[in-house]
């Protein structure tokens, strides 16, 4: 339900205002003319999608970037904002996506840091520990002044973060999409917070493009496409259909048509997971007894929020982690502890989450990192022809359309949507039996993300078995065949692609029709 | 779980993916070409012909006495007679002294092009030398071909052992190589130390006051094909020393291997993805640097050496000169041949040998020589600011459409 | 399917996850049997040393008998780091008693004279205790010094090159500090502003002071040397010769030994109890939060990297004019590496780190003093501080984790 708050009486002051930001990087231009109006005591949404400009836009609010152009008012009157030491003199305190916490120091002394209180020359435990707790009470936000950061949840953090900027006094709040990371409860709660914090006179601005959010917490939202603001709009006569047009232009198609699947049921599945387990860095279970199966033709869509497992499941799968216990089977053989090279002639295919640091090496031209497959195979006597290499990559860069980018091109230059391409090309060509594909779309534009789920479906039609991840969960139904939720590192249920978002979101966070916690084997 | 502060590297992990030693210097190569080594070069004898000058010296003279020293004249046509013979003499010197450098820089090439820093090139030259000397000492009556084939595998062998040490260590428990390799090499100098010294395992049989090893039969030792044996003409050794900067080529351009080190030089993470097997790469790459650094061991103590004594062991720097080479030959097989060639020169010219000490004292030269081998490094490693001064206005920068909230735009090279 | 032969091997020597006892958690039983079988080990070596000289080598094999009991108990239940370094520690103890049963007991008490072994511990020690120092000050930022050795170097040099100079040992420590802070001030260019590896910096300033020092050494003081009156810096006398071997090890210590003790404590409180050390801290751990909360991160670490150079200046200098009286050409010999394994070993805490230098500052002493027993194994032995160096940095004995952003250039963003 959307909440109405009034705007402040009568003048409707402006906590914050922004005329015409540009802001470029190169050639690139990150905000072109932004313009922004912040009321006091309200909350903001700012929409967009990903690069459209959003935090660019916050960082030269925060002072950690200095805008080409524009202005920037504070209470209605210009400021200059240089640093963060500007942003939070003037009241401005920001909570970034990527939470900027030391993780081996205490909350305590990640409160106070940078404005410390000190005893004697000598930093005054007692008096941080006693400062987080007032500040804990005073907004409702529990914290325990003495864990460690790397040991607390996700949510926890947050709350820190917001803490620490309302100790330095901000009075407008920013929060760059603050839910990406959060479980369904704690993002209910953080929108209590907000909610409070906008009673105390807290005026905030958050970055998202979730459109749900927007409509649930915000009073108004800006919407931003390609650096540009394309228009201010209270959130109380929107709708997510208006919303999502506003943002990408045009109307969205959210789902590809797809033929019903055409699956074998005599052969043995393609992928068998029984009973897994895996531990994760710091020996914590993250996989606690998992199993499923993937057949081929099929495509099975992993739905789970960030840090449920998903990277050790995937990792196991792929010979990349160890297994403590549990067995995986390829059509029909046991590839449990497998090292990676084995999984891949096995026939496992990986499109790996993190395309610039996994999937490609960036300082290798295309050609070399369409080999990275399979060059052994080339190879005589250890020596690999490059002429080989070469119209084997160019084969490839055409079939799976890679614009911008030759043999030569060095992978570092193209696109993220054309890097995509290259990865998925490489992968599919050494037709694996198996394609695991995580995260496959993320960071891409909405033309890359067509192309990557036609080719999928394809591929999927061709008789492949896909075991996709992904935490979009429209692309989760577009794509799938059928849907397993993990939670806490088990598949707690199974749903069918028709399931809508409050299905999935429940079973995601551990409610649901499986009573939390129960596994469901496929 | 979710406060991911930048990926941490230093001492006791791997390199940040996106900034990997080999991937800085592989992009210095593309945009500097052969512009930024030499204006590294030039500024490297700048600052020390400053040094010179600040200390009472006159910069001029002794870079033009040094460059006398080097042969390096011969290569000009117009020098003739007496001159022309002197110059030949120094330049079999020098040459003699490329040699050992061209190994030893590609020891440490290969290693940077697989993401390794291998400081341990003098240790692995010295157990070379070592192996060298005793084989090379011991089987008076085996055929020539037999015993130098023999004594150069077994050196070469042992280099790889000894930086293989460090590769294992890396690999395993993911022990910082630079530290390990410093600490090998130190352990192999007293090893030396300990086998020539007065009555050391090793030490000579006839000369029972002096700490050096027995001297190496004359059926071991290497031809000599230009100039006079006993003035120290040069040794085919040479050849060999350029067949392997043709090996070195190959392997790393053309073979499974080179390849594979390439990868894990560039991106470990996504090696590993791609099934490369990361550990083993670190041990075969460290193993076949400290072959190359160990075969050049071989080739000093047969070519012209035939003896090794605790000093030489002491006063030897060729391992360290070896990574000035290696950084302004940019890690390819050509330019550690020209920067090999360089440094030889340098070394041969501020030899006591043939430095005039009334112009410029060789202890001082030598030093001189430490300090812009260090100059080369330093200017190498800051590749930013020439390559940023190269290339300035003249690329569009991009900014990744990986646009998640929060990252840094970076300027991707 | 098998994993390969690395993977197993780092398997062996890694602990288990879980194994170790987290801090603040009691460690249980075994681990403690594990620590006992550590001191068993270590009594079963002293024993036959001066002054208890033991002559049969039986007590010796029941304690280590019963010291590897101890250790395999601790392994078994997991504690893998304290069970086998009582094994092996129990074993290298065996041979030492066995060595010192068969030499003669002459030869005994003059090596293991302990009160003059632990001076000399002290004094070895100490270049190494500064250089670390300097270390853990240039980590805990997030700049790797791997020019320690070059910046010690400087010290030495310079130190006695200006107390010289000045005619006073105590200008020529300033002098020393000095030119150790200049080296690092280029280091610090070149590691925060350059953004360069910071690793291939450091080296390359290794060997510019090297040649640096050494073109000075020679165009100074030729062949003759550095003057036999160089200024020194003073000892410091304490009326404890009488006190057992302790008393004996401090009577007689050069000031520097005691500054470097003093500096391990003010090096910690400033460190780990200052609101300063916080935010030095908060730079090398996570530079990007610590930027947003106001911290200069590049004013932070220039600060660091060059107090780090007046500190491994400060050990070069004691090496000059406080222990030898001289200055040789390259004479640090590769103390500036051994200090930064030191760092590691101590887990990159001033506590840690002394520990760890007293270890190599011992076997250094021990090694001068090995020619009483065979001039040749004695050389043999020099090498043991390296050895032992290595052993530390593969981790069997502490696996550590540095800060986190060690050695990562910073780049401030959208600037």
């Amino acid at each position: 339900m959307t909440e109405q708050s009034s705007p402040s009486a009568g003048a409707a002051e402006l906590a914050l205002e922004l005329r015409g930001i540009t802001k470029r990087f190169g050639a690139v231009v990150a905000n072109d003319g932004v313009s922004l109006q912040l009321r006091r005591g309200e909350i903001h949404a700012l929409l967009g999608e990903n690069g459209a400009g959003k935090s660019t836009l916050m960082s030269v609010v925060y002072g950690m970037a200095a805008p080409d152009e524009g202005q920037i008012l504070i209470d209605g009157a210009p400021v200059t904002v240089a640093s963060p030491k500007d942003a939070m003199a003037h009241g401005v305190g920001m909570v970034f996506q990527h939470f900027m916490l030391i993780p081996v120091m205490t909350v305590a002394e990640n409160l106070v840091l940078g404005a410390e209180p000190r005893k004697g020359g000598l930093l005054d435990v007692a008096a941080a520990r006693r400062r987080t707790r007032e500040l804990s009470e005073r907004y409702g936000l529990r914290v325990d002044p003495d864990a460690r950061v790397a040991d607390i949840s996700v949510g926890q953090q947050q709350r820190v973060e917001i803490l620490r900027a309302l100790d330095r006094g901000a009075r407008i709040l920013v929060l760059d999409e603050p839910t990406a990371v959060l479980t369904a409860q704690e993002t209910a709660e953080l929108t209590e917070v907000l909610r409070g914090l906008r009673a105390g006179g807290t005026s905030i601005v958050f970055i998202t493009h979730k459109l749900n959010e927007v409509l649930d917490v915000a009073d108004r939202v800006t919407v931003l496409r390609r650096g540009k603001t394309v228009g201010t709009i209270d959130t109380a006569g929107a709708d997510e259909a208006s919303l999502a047009r506003m943002m990408v232009g045009r109307d969205v198609v959210l789902r590809i048509d797809k033929a019903p699947g055409n699956i074998d049921r005599s052969q043995a599945p393609t992928l068998e997971l029984d009973d897994v387990h895996v531990v994760d860095d710091r020996g914590l279970p993250a996989v606690d007894g998992v199993s499923l199966e993937v057949r081929a033709g099929e495509i099975v869509a992993v739905a789970g929020i960030d840090g449920n497992g998903q990277s050790q499941l995937i990792d196991a799968i792929a010979g990349l982690r160890a297994v403590s216990s549990g067995h995986i089977r390829l059509r029909g053989r046991d590839i449990t502890g497998c090292n990676p090279l084995e999984a891949r002639d096995a026939g496992i295919g990986h499109i790996a989450e993190d395309r610039q640091h996994r999937g490609l090496v960036l300082d290798f031209n295309l050609s070399e990192n369409l080999a990275l497959s399979d060059y052994r195979r080339a190879a005589r006597f250890g020596l690999i022809k490059p002429g080989v290499l070469v119209a084997r990559a160019r084969r490839l860069l055409e079939e799976f359309d890679v614009r911008d980018g030759s043999p030569g091109t060095p992978a570092s230059s193209l696109s993220g949507g054309n890097q995509q391409k290259v990865v998925i090309a490489r992968e599919i060509s050494a037709e694996p039996d198996l394609l695991i594909a995580a995260q496959p779309t993320r960071g891409l534009d909405v033309g890359a993300i067509e192309f990557v789920h036609r080719r999928l479906l394809a591929e999927r039609d061709a008789g492949r078995a896909i075991l996709l991840f992904s935490l979009e969960l429209d692309e989760v139904r577009s794509l799938a065949d059928r849907i397993l939720v993990i939670y806490e590192g088990r598949i707690v249920g199974e749903l069918p692609p028709t399931a809508t978002n409050e299905e999935l979101g429940l079973m995601m966070t551990g409610g649901g029709a499986a009573g939390g916690g129960a596994r469901t084997v496929a | 779980m979710s406060v991911t502060p930048p990926a941490g590297g230093g001492p006791e992990g791997g390199a940040a993916p996106s900034s990997t030693v080999a991937s800085r210097l592989s992009t210095n190569l593309k945009l500097g070409g052969i512009i930024a080594p030499l204006l590294t070069v030039v500024l490297a004898f700048f600052v020390g012909g400053l040094v010179v000058l600040i200390t009472g010296h006159n910069p001029f003279d002794t870079y033009k006495a040094i460059f006398e020293g080097t042969g390096l004249q011969w290569l000009f046509p117009w020098t003739t007679g007496a001159d022309r013979t002197r110059a030949a003499i120094n330049l079999q010197q020098t040459l003699i002294l490329t040699t050992p450098l061209i190994l030893v820089g590609l020891a440490v090439a290969y290693a940077f092009r697989a993401g390794l820093f291998n400081i341990g090139g003098q240790g692995q030259y010295a157990v070379g030398a070592i192996v060298a000397v005793w084989v090379g000492s011991s089987f008076a009556g085996m055929p020539h071909l037999l015993h130098v084939v023999l004594t150069m595998a077994l050196a070469t062998l042992a280099g790889a052992v000894w930086a293989g040490i460090a590769g294992l260590l890396r690999a395993a428990t993911g022990a910082n190589e630079v530290i390990t390799t410093i600490m090998l090499n130190y352990i192999a100098l007293w090893l030396g130390f300990y086998l020539f010294q007065l009555h050391g395992p090793l030490q000579n049989d006839t000369q029972p006051d002096v700490p050096i090893s027995n001297d190496v039969v004359p059926s071991a030792k290497l031809h000599v094909f230009w100039g006079d044996p006993e003035l120290q003409g040069l040794h085919i050794g040479i050849f060999i020393a350029l067949a392997a900067a043709v090996v070195y080529w190959v392997l790393l351009n053309r073979s499974t291997k080179g390849y594979e080190a390439r990868a894990v030089g560039f991106n470990p993470e996504a090696a590993r993805y791609s099934g490369i097997k990361v550990g083993r790469t670190y041990v075969l790459v460290m193993g076949t640097c400290g072959g190359l650094a160990g075969l050049a061991g071989s080739m000093d103590i047969l070519g012209w050496q035939f003896h090794l004594a605790t000093n030489d062991l002491q006063a030897s720097t060729i391992g360290f000169l070896g990574i000035a080479v290696a950084l302004l030959g940019r890690n390819t097989a050509l330019g550690t041949c020209l920067a090999a060639l360089l440094f030889g020169a340098l070394v041969n010219g501020t030899s006591v040998r043939n430095l005039d000490p009334a112009v410029f004292d060789p202890e001082l030269a030598g030093n001189l020589t430490t300090i812009i081998q260090g100059l080369v490094i330093l200017f190498v490693s800051a590749d930013l600011l020439i390559v940023w001064l190269l290339t300035r206005g003249r690329r569009r920068r991009t900014a990744p459409a990986t646009g998640g909230a929060g990252e840094t735009i970076e300027v991707t090279a | 399917m098998s994993s390969s032969t690395t993977q197993r091997l780092a398997g062996a020597l890694r602990p288990q996850r879980g194994a170790e006892p987290t801090p603040g958690e009691r460690p249980p039983r075994e681990w403690w049997m594990g620590v006992g079988g550590i001191v068993v080990a270590a009594v079963a070596f002293l024993i036959t040393l001066p002054p208890f000289e033991v002559r049969s080598i039986v007590p010796s094999i029941v304690l280590t008998l019963v010291a590897v009991g101890l250790g395999a108990i601790a392994a078994r239940a997991g504690h893998v780091r304290v069970g086998w370094g009582a094994i092996v520690l129990a074993i290298a103890c065996l041979a030492g008693a066995y060595g010192a049963t068969q030499s003669g007991v002459g030869h005994l008490e003059v090596v293991v004279s302990w009160g003059a072994l632990c001076a000399a511990m002290l004094r070895y020690a100490t270049p190494l205790t500064f250089a670390a120092l300097g270390g853990l000050v240039s980590e805990r930022s997030g700049v790797v010094n791997i020019a320690l050795e070059g910046m010690m170097l400087m010290g030495a040099f310079f130190g006695a090159y200006g107390a010289d100079k000045t005619d006073s040992w105590f200008l020529g420590l300033v002098i020393g500090v000095l030119a150790g802070m200049a080296l690092a001030a280029v280091h610090a260019v070149w590691a925060v502003t350059l953004r360069s590896d910071q690793i291939v910096a450091g080296t390359a300033l290794n060997f510019v002071a090297l040649g640096l020092t050494g073109y000075l050494y020679i165009d100074t003081y030729g062949n003759q040397g550095t003057p036999d009156n160089l200024p020194a810096v003073p000892e410091v006398h304490l009326p404890t010769d009488s006190l057992g071997f302790i008393g004996d090890a401090i009577s007689d210590l050069n000031l520097l030994v005691w500054l470097s003790l003093i500096a391990v404590v003010v090096v910690w409180v400033l460190v780990f109890r200052t609101a300063r050390g916080l935010r030095l801290r908060s730079v090398g751990e996570n530079p990007r939060a610590a930027e947003t909360v106001g911290i200069g991160v590049y004013r932070t670490r220039y600060v660091a990297v060059i107090i780090s150079g007046g500190l491994a200046a400060l050990g070069g200098a004691f090496l000059s004019i406080g222990f030898v009286h001289s200055f040789t050409q390259n004479m640090t010999a590769g103390r500036g590496f051994i200090a930064l394994a030191a760092l590691i070993f101590g887990r990159w805490r001033p506590g840690g780190l002394l520990a760890a230098t007293l270890l190599f500052g011992f076997s250094s002493a021990l090694a001068q003093r090995l020619p009483e027993f065979s001039a040749n194994l004695a050389t043999l032995f020099q090498a043991l501080p390296y050895v032992l160096t290595l052993i530390a940095v593969a981790g069997v004995v502490g696996r550590s984790t540095p800060p986190a952003a060690d050695g990562v250039p910073y780049v401030r963003e959208g600037k």
